[in-house]
């Protein structure tokens, strides 16, 4: 049993995110499970203690690309309901910078629907962070998205109707 | 004779590091109707030659999805040329 896409809570927030909300979003009387992912921000990175992280996102994009991992994770796997939060903006060492929740009927797909959820948004979803040191500020390397291969010259004179 | 292609404006969209060299978010910008993603990186880096090394690493988008650099640009496309990611 799936819900549609749509009753899914998917969001972008510059506050903390209430992560007790999401878990109860998700959670349904039909569901044996709700496995959770809670990314923070660490206390050092390659060996420099970190001050603070800045996070940036072309929005509408990353909002469209989050909505595309929930409905991916519908048909993939046997889930009831999907949560996930991005935090924008300025974040403190030891706060949530993402949190997914999953619910699901069985415990086995809520894990797999979680663990492809957290993989497949750090490498499709257009956010960058910056490390602040004591010393300078770094932005993380990241990960390059997987592209179409290029199109066609037919293709490319006639793409009016891409969307 | 054939005519001169038609100019074209769209909005070019800047992040991370290229926001930084660019010094805008945003860029609006006119080029000839049918010029590729690639034809409108090189005319920014042209601009900013400092962009010219992070070509390697970019991916383009054309109205917010991920296209190949060879993709043909329309009036009021939406472009941006993205760093690797490293959100989560």
């Amino acid at each position: 049993m799936s819900h549609p896409a749509d009753s899914d809570l998917l969001l972008l927030v510059y506050d903390t995110i209430d992560a007790d909300a999401l878990i109860r979003y998700v959670r349904a009387a039909s569901d044996g499970a709700v496995v959770t992912f809670d990314g923070c921000v660490r206390n050092q990175s390659h060996d420099r203690a970190t001050l603070y992280l800045d996070y940036e996102a072309y929005e509408s994009m990353a909002l469209a690309k989050i909505r595309e991992i929930a409905a991916e994770i519908h048909a993939k796997f046997a889930i009831d309901r999907v949560a996930i939060a991005h935090r924008l903006g300025r974040l403190q060492v030891g706060e949530t910078s993402v949190f997914i929740a999953v619910s699901a009927p069985h415990r086995a797909p809520a894990f797999d629907a979680c663990r492809f959820a957290i993989d497949t948004l750090k490498r499709t979803v257009p956010i960058w962070k910056k490390e602040y040191f004591a010393d300078g500020a770094v932005w993380a390397e990241g990960e390059i998205p997987p592209v179409p291969p290029a199109a066609s010259p037919e293709h490319t004179s006639k793409s009016k109707s891409a969307s | 004779m054939e005519k001169a292609a038609t100019a074209v404006r769209v909005s070019v969209l800047f992040f991370g590091r290229l926001k930084e060299i660019v010094g805008a978010a945003e860029h609006s910008m006119e080029i000839a109707e049918g010029a590729s993603l690639e034809d409108l990186f090189s005319r920014c880096a042209a601009r900013h030659p400092e962009l010219a090394p992070y070509r390697g690493s970019l991916v383009a988008t054309r109205n917010r999805e991920f296209t190949a650099w060879n993709t043909s640009l329309h009036a009021g496309d939406e472009v941006a040329f993205l760093p690797p990611v490293s959100g989560g």
